[in-house]
């Protein structure tokens, strides 16, 4: 793919990479055993600019394209999945804030989160609602003082949120989808961290429960009725951006992991990379790595493009690497053999978080659902 | 509104009327039928709808434009998108 880039995206994957070959790599399985991310890499992170890529320079941000964006994800990808969680929300609900905040919600919390001082969680999901946004039960309903709402309800999955300072929160007022920001401190918010999961170890999920939260009229964003057909949408979009290129990353890390160890470890006179059946392995790994790098390339020119292609363009390579990363995780543990299958090797990390790619953002199996539709939905164009 | 009749607006009703039928599994869409009720597209075309308006004519939604009416059917989408660009509407 880098012959798709021009001179500055290539100098700032160059950048990317040095970074995370410095600060992200060799801390990775630490991080992944104590189920945190040290304050410090963070704080790296968003001296670098990296938690506010895409945000506008008026607002703080580096006001990179979206295919800069996609390569950051892609190099954080390629040392933890869970760090580029941070990035991933932080991208979710700065660029939903960015398109429908007002101009006084931008200006007030656009600059801390585009300088990292700040980081946002985007509380949509709930126990009982995943991918079907639609059955959300957080409720909102209209408190006696001067346009207040009063939220009730509870998040789960809330990926950052144990760090979290601002919640993008979704729920509805009666029939009529509503979102609003909900600072960390505010009376009646509780966070109550999620440990022990099977990949993502480190990406600070929590439970969020909302117990007669008050929400000021500042702090709801958008119009009342548009929350999830509009808003959400925006931050789902960066989120799959982020996800299907961190995704390509992971893709990245189980080829070049296995490369290396195929070609440098011995069985007698030969190497494993000598070995037919492990060439075919690895040879698949590097077809669906260039696919990959083809539909996240493909995805992030058309979210540049503004094209409404965009939307089934993302779906498809969130839905191809997150797959192809399954494939190349259980591959490169293979290769790896017994190695492969302890901590202290990181193929054994990519192997269990490979498996939550197929999970955030929309589940493999919605996606299929939804790109299904879209390409029957297309089939009147073979009629013309 | 039930007619439009300029030829800038005329344009316009082509335009998204092709984006729609290129999008969804139907032989011909009424110059009112309504988009969302009817089924005829899910919320998830609500942003692609809009994207294709935004792209296309050179128009940002904003905010106070969130209204289902301004997209609830081909006639309302152009008449929104003739307004947005000072286009007169009949």
């Amino acid at each position: 793919m880098q012959h798709f880039l021009n001179d500055r995206q290539k100098a700032r994957f160059s950048e990317f990479r040095d970074f995370v070959s410095l600060n992200v790599q060799p801390f990775a399985e630490k991080w992944d055993r104590e189920q945190k991310i040290p304050d410090a890499v963070v704080s790296k992170l968003a001296k670098s600019g990296y938690l506010g890529p895409s945000l506008p320079t008026e607002y703080g941000g580096q006001g990179w394209d979206v295919v800069t964006f996609g390569l950051l994800n892609e190099a954080l990808g390629r040392g933890s999945s869970s760090l580029t969680g941070v990035l991933t929300v932080q991208s979710m609900v700065s660029m939903a804030l960015l398109r429908w905040g007002t101009e006084d919600q931008k200006r007030k919390w656009l600059p801390p989160l585009a300088r990292g001082e700040i980081i946002g969680a985007f509380a949509l999901t709930e126990p009982g609602a995943g991918s079907a946004i639609q059955s959300l039960v957080t409720g909102f309903r209209q408190s006696s003082k001067n346009g207040s709402l009063i939220l009730n309800g509870s998040k789960r999955w809330i990926t950052c949120a144990q760090r979290a300072e601002v919640f993008l929160v979704f729920g509805k007022l009666e029939q009529d989808s509503v979102a609003c920001l909900v600072p960390k401190g505010t009376p009646g918010l509780q966070v109550e961290p999620i440990h022990d999961l099977m990949g993502f170890r480190s990406a600070g999920l929590a439970q969020v429960t909302f117990s007669n939260v008050e929400v000021p009229p500042a702090n709801i964003v958008g119009k009342p009725g548009f929350a999830l057909s509009h808003i959400a949408p925006v931050g789902l979009q960066y989120g799959r951006i982020s996800t299907a290129c961190s995704g390509l990353g992971l893709l990245r890390g189980c080829f070049e992991e296995s490369i290396s160890y195929a070609a440098e470890r011995k069985i007698a006179a030969r190497t494993v990379g000598d070995i037919g059946m492990i060439r075919s392995l690895i040879a698949r790994m590097g077809i669906d790595l260039e696919a990959g790098s083809f539909l996240c390339h493909n995805a992030c020119r058309s979210e540049q493009d503004h094209v409404p292609e965009a939307f089934e363009k993302t779906l498809s390579a969130k839905h191809f690497t997150s797959r192809a990363a399954v494939r190349a995780a259980s591959d490169a543990v293979q290769i790896r053999g017994a190695s492969g299958c302890h901590e202290s090797s990181p193929v054994s990390r990519y192997y269990r978080d490979a498996k939550i790619m197929e999970i955030i953002e929309g589940t493999t199996q919605v996606h299929e659902d939804i790109l299904g539709k879209i390409f029957v939905g297309q089939a009147s164009k073979l009629r013309r | 509104m039930t007619s439009v009749t300029t030829a800038a607006e005329s344009g316009i009703k082509e335009a998204v009327k092709r984006f729609i039928l290129s999008s969804v599994n139907i032989p011909d869409l009424g110059d009112d039928d309504n988009l969302f009720e009817t089924g005829i597209v899910n919320s998830l075309f609500a942003v692609q709808l809009m994207t294709f308006v935004e792209k296309t004519f050179a128009i940002e939604v904003e905010m106070d434009d969130l209204d289902i009416e301004n997209f609830k059917s081909l006639n309302a989408t152009v008449a929104f998108v003739s307004r947005k660009n000072g286009h007169r509407v009949a």
